[in-house]
């Protein structure tokens, strides 16, 4: 546990020494609000449905990826890989205090969007079950999507690389179970567009929570997928082929 | 305290190291000597863990680097040859930072003194890593090595890109630390290891071509004794003559004799009088010689015959014992 708390320390600290992570942070809660108001003062509803719609796109395909992208990356650019996996701390705590490192960041930029909860109670009577709800998905949302946003940067030493991939990645996942997507595949291979949509693809899973419904499938989806991936990267990464 | 045993190591096709055996007394210094991509960086990376043989097996202590990777890198302090470090952490921060990864608790203020007057960092405690300079870069990253004063000292090219003045204080260091701790440094400076190391291993396409002392090496490598002819005449004359004393083993001419005059580095083996025999050869050649003397090999000579040999195996012999 001290160990974790080691590698979280140092990692997360440097995350504020990274002019991108402030950018994307930045873009993150701009872009959720913006799209958020323009929606709010059309439609004068007092919830966040149209905030949590877009979010898992926003998380998957820019947020998420810029965050994680560095977290193995940078030290196979630097070379530090080489002094951080020689020292004498098991590679899953490494890996765990990276990852947490990276997810406390997200929840910090998380945490810049609850100006929107505390305005619609200001504004108006909002029902707190679909708002809590959605953001319990979004920090499961997270959770997952940084896990494959780690795992991936450990393949490359070159963050854009990173980037891009956990971005396809992440995107593909969401798109999958995106409005009509799923019924559009159904229309190319019949069952593949439902099979991926009810197994693999996140959109699913995320808006059962989001509206409220605590499905235990739904949170099992996204905390053993978390899982599987944090297990992978450490797999990788006692490969020690390098 | 170290211990290869038939080594090898590839990355896809190619075989950085193939079969290499040694081992490393305790409180030895070691010197790992081998032209760039010989495989002195991979077999370093196998004793700290960093890399997996593909065959074979190594030991540090009592400890197998596969596995009991932890136990090993407790033992063990690492200089990679890159000076990789975290360029946004002060220097202070990043040797905490070490120290407490390295479970140092109580002993850490000691050992951080203890560190920083060692490697003279006391000025640059308070400034970011990335402003630092190569040669304050590579004392902090010694002293991340050294903090937790590790039994063993694996120092990749420790001396690379320093000027002189740095060079002589990282050695002095490494001097003062010898015979505490067991060390292995590679280097392509020779000078380097034949000032430092105990014993030298000579590593060449991936396998070992020597190991010994630095005197053994030299009597190894003399066994092919060389001498300095050079004659007024054609190059296709003096070959010629030369081909008539089978003894001579290896030419190498030297290309920057005068016009007329044909200079040729002689290498030969065997106990036998060869001034006497090229004496002779000269007398029936009526050859007008400019100059004509027995050579001394030089450490950079030595490194290039061991280096450059295509018979490493009949060269791997050294006092008596085969590798």
């Amino acid at each position: 546990m001290r160990d974790i708390a080691i590698i979280f320390k140092r990692e997360f600290q440097s995350y504020f020494f990274s002019p991108i992570a402030y950018v994307f942070s930045i873009i993150f809660i701009f872009l959720n609000t913006s799209i958020y108001m323009f929606h709010f003062f059309l439609l004068r509803n007092a919830d966040m449905r149209s905030f949590f719609s877009t979010l898992p796109l926003v998380l998957g395909v820019i947020f998420i990826p810029a965050i994680s992208m560095r977290l193995w990356s940078e030290e196979k650019k630097l070379g530090t890989i080489e002094l951080i996996l020689t020292l004498p701390t098991k590679t899953e705590h490494i890996v765990l205090g990276k990852y947490l490192a990276g997810y406390a960041f997200y929840l910090i930029a998380l945490a810049g969007t609850l100006t929107i909860p505390i305005i619609l109670v200001i504004l108006g009577k909002p029902d707190f079950g679909p708002m809590m709800g959605g953001y319990l998905g979004a920090i499961l949302l997270g959770g997952f999507f940084m896990s494959i946003g780690i795992f991936i940067s450990s393949f490359f030493s070159d963050q854009i690389v990173s980037l891009i991939i956990t971005s396809l990645v992440c995107g593909f996942l969401t798109l999958i179970g995106w409005q009509y997507v799923p019924m559009l595949i159904d229309g190319w291979i019949p069952g593949l567009g439902t099979f991926l949509d009810k197994y693999i693809g996140v959109s699913r899973h995320f808006n059962d929570i989001e509206r409220g419904v605590l499905d235990i499938k739904s949170i099992i989806y996204f905390l053993s997928f978390t899982i599987l991936f944090l297990f992978l990267n450490v797999k990788i990464l006692e490969r020690r082929k390098y | 305290m170290i211990e290869f045993n038939n080594i090898s190591k590839n990355y896809g096709l190619t075989k950085a190291l193939t079969d290499v055996s040694f081992s490393v007394k305790k409180g030895e210094i070691i010197g790992f000597v081998g032209p760039n991509g010989a495989g002195k960086t991979t077999a370093m990376k196998i004793i700290t863990t960093y890399t997996a043989p593909s065959a074979g097996t190594a030991t540090v202590g009592k400890y197998d680097v596969q596995k009991n990777p932890l136990e090993v890198r407790n033992l063990i302090g690492y200089l990679p040859e890159s000076v990789p470090l975290y360029d946004e952490m002060l220097v202070s921060e990043y040797l905490e930072f070490i120290g407490n990864a390295r479970h140092l608790n109580g002993k850490l203020k000691k050992r951080f003194d203890w560190v920083v007057q060692a490697c003279g960092l006391e000025t640059m405690l308070n400034r970011k890593i990335g402003f630092l300079s190569k040669g304050f870069r590579q004392r902090t990253c010694l002293a991340q090595a050294l903090i937790h004063d590790p039994e063993v000292l694996i120092l990749d090219e420790p001396t690379s890109g320093l000027d002189p003045i740095q060079i002589i204080s990282i050695r002095n260091m490494i001097k003062e630390l010898a015979h505490e701790k067991t060390i292995i440094l590679s280097t392509h400076i020779l000078p380097e290891v034949s000032n430092i190391s105990d014993r030298i291993l000579v590593i060449n396409k991936g396998k070992l071509v020597a190991d010994g002392t630095f005197q053994e090496l030299i009597q190894q490598v003399s066994k092919h004794s060389s001498i300095y002819l050079a004659v007024k005449t054609s190059k296709k004359d003096f070959e010629n003559g030369i081909r008539n004393i089978p003894e001579i083993k290896d030419i190498t001419f030297d290309h920057a004799t005068k016009r007329g005059v044909t200079g040729a580095h002689l290498y030969y083996s065997g106990k036998i009088d060869m001034i006497k025999k090229l004496n002779e050869i000269i007398q029936n050649y009526k050859w007008e010689v400019i100059e004509f003397h027995p050579e001394k090999l030089s450490l950079e000579n030595t490194f290039i015959r061991l280096t450059q040999s295509h018979e490493p195996e009949k060269q791997a012999e050294t006092g008596g014992k085969k590798l």
